[in-house]
């Protein structure tokens, strides 16, 4: 039942208006890139630098969580929201495996627009570079940052009913503004776990990121916070009182 | 008496012109204040709504925690200014701050603007505006100058308490504001430009959508994606095509209205100074900016249906 579950959230989320522009959003920095590679006649690191930059401060801190935050409060949210989720409880189906399904989803989609921004803009500008090996390194700590993000919004929209506008406080307010001036706020923020990974998993020497966490934390972290957010979605989804809302 | 009787005897005894229509309600005899009086009417009410005030304590919140927000540097200020007996302390300058907040007012917007917009059209109450007194003009113009002024409690409220703070730093109280008298000019012209620059295009983002929460993710992403593109384009690209990015901007034409009218120059690392176009011509862009989203939002309203 996972995959079916799943296959159908992906074509009803997938088909939406919202999807075209997170794409869409997604692309402005492969555009960029595409931009600084025709322009630019880069002299030394040039091309790691503005590679860190558009990776590490604009596709992991907003193109991420933004797409993240769309797509996770709405797969199984919309459902809550439009009263379906009553035919899908119903069924004679462990509700975890639900949130598994529901999960699932919503990290394809989210992953599948981060991926193409950040292969994307990271092969267009370091292709035929050494510090190639930054773009596997986001690939691989974004999928993680994804799924995160994913969890946390998925178990925000089971709580509260309008969970886009408390999940776009978390990341422009707590994950965005604050971090700015408390350094503690990185070691309860997706994003800065996402770049933290990253940073871990390659040799390239990125000089914007002084002052992330370190690989081994956030590594922790995001694995503690993904199980807590499942634990706390499956419970409450376990809870939920079909006859009530219907 | 059956009903149909009833019915018939009524016919006869009321006005003959509204026989059909008449159901027997008690009119409205009072004096009727007109269009005016109803323009500011929703003026005053959409202001109130932009605060919260009358709402439920939810609706305070978020901007009652913003407007908090906009106020620290100013709140620093004048306790240094009230502690330390020292002249010339300065934490922060008036034609940095907008730029030193930057973040606070796009969230302010995302927040404010769908309220004042969005719920009209969330619950069909456009509708009975529009058969009322009001013009479909009148409530689009209405709605732009609430959010204009609910703009000015994170503009011109700061600037003012970072003035009087300042004031308070110096030894004369007196000698200080007639000194810094040029000040004043500046601090209500950027004030009231950059909330209309501001005002304008987040109740034109607003204006698209009733729901809420779509506005104000389409409102933050209009304010900081293009600025992140402005800093992005101009640092790293050395063409001078891509240095016109930063008029595309809003927060950056904010900046560099703000510096243009206190006539000091961006810092040089500052995006602005980086492009290294003359801060008139970001004064001029955004005044076509906020004039342009003036014009569509009236547009929209024209249009929209109701």
């Amino acid at each position: 039942m996972i995959p079916l579950i799943a296959g159908v959230t992906l074509r009803q989320v997938g088909r939406q208006r919202r999807m075209t522009m997170l794409i869409l959003l997604g692309l402005v920095p492969v555009l960029i890139s595409l931009l600084f590679r025709l322009t630019v006649e880069p002299i030394g690191n040039d091309y790691i630098q503005f590679s860190t930059g558009i990776l590490a401060t604009f596709v992991v801190p907003l193109v991420l969580p933004l797409t993240a935050l769309l797509i996770g409060t709405s797969v199984l949210g919309q459902d809550i929201e439009e009263g379906t989720v009553a035919y899908l409880l119903a069924k004679p189906l462990a509700r975890w495996k639900v949130i598994v399904a529901k999960v699932i989803a919503g990290w394809c989609l989210t992953y599948a627009v981060v991926l193409l921004s950040i292969v994307g803009s990271g092969g267009i500008v370091l292709f035929g570079e050494d510090a190639i090996s930054m773009v596997p390194a986001f690939v691989i700590a974004s999928a993680g940052g994804s799924l995160a993000y994913i969890v946390v919004f998925v178990a925000l929209s089971l709580r509260f009913s309008r969970s886009l506008i408390i999940g776009l406080a978390y990341v422009f307010v707590w994950e965005a503004l604050l971090a700015q001036f408390i350094s503690g706020v990185r070691f309860l923020s997706v994003s800065a776990y996402t770049v933290g990974i990253a940073d871990g998993l390659t040799d390239v020497e990125m000089e914007i990121l002084d002052g992330t966490l370190a690989f081994a934390p956030a590594i922790i972290l995001l694995v503690v916070l993904v199980a807590v957010g499942t634990w706390y979605s499956v419970r409450a989804l376990t809870r939920y009182q079909i006859a009530e809302r219907v | 008496m059956t009903s149909t009787e009833r019915g018939s005897q009524h016919v006869q005894t009321s006005n003959e012109a509204s026989s059909i229509y008449d159901l027997g309600y008690r009119r409205y005899e009072g004096e009727r204040l007109g269009r005016s009086q109803a323009v500011r009417a929703l003026y005053r009410e959409s202001l109130r709504a932009a605060f919260g005030l009358g709402r439920s304590w939810s609706a305070k919140v978020g901007p009652a925690i913003l407007i908090f927000f906009a106020l620290i540097p100013a709140l620093i200020q004048l306790a240094i200014g009230a502690l330390v007996p020292v002249d010339e302390i300065e934490f922060i300058s008036h034609d940095d701050y907008y730029s030193d907040i930057k973040f606070i007012m796009a969230l302010y917007v995302g927040v404010v603007a769908p309220d004042l917009v969005g719920r009209d059209q969330r619950n069909r109450s456009l509708t009975l505006y529009f058969t009322r007194a009001i013009t479909r003009f009148d409530y689009a113009f209405a709605k732009l100058l609430a959010m204009t002024t609910a703009m000015l409690a994170i503009t011109l409220v700061p600037q003012l308490l970072l003035l009087i703070g300042n004031a308070l730093a110096s030894d004369e109280f007196g000698t200080f504001l007639s000194e810094n008298w040029d000040q004043v000019f500046p601090i209500f012209g950027t004030a009231f430009a950059g909330s209309w620059l501001l005002a304008s295009i987040g109740t034109l983002i607003a204006a698209q959508t009733p729901q809420r929460a779509f506005a104000t993710v389409g409102i933050i992403v209009a304010f900081l994606l293009p600025l992140a593109i402005a800093a992005v384009l101009v640092q790293e690209i050395h063409a001078s095509w891509a240095d016109l990015a930063v008029f595309l901007s809003p927060m950056d034409l904010l900046d560099g209205i703000t510096y243009w009218m206190f006539r000091t120059d961006p810092a040089p690392e500052d995006i602005i100074a980086m492009a290294g176009y003359a801060l008139h011509w970001s004064a001029l862009a955004g005044l076509v900016v906020a004039l342009g989203a003036t014009g569509l939002l009236l547009r929209r309203y024209a249009r929209i249906q109701a």
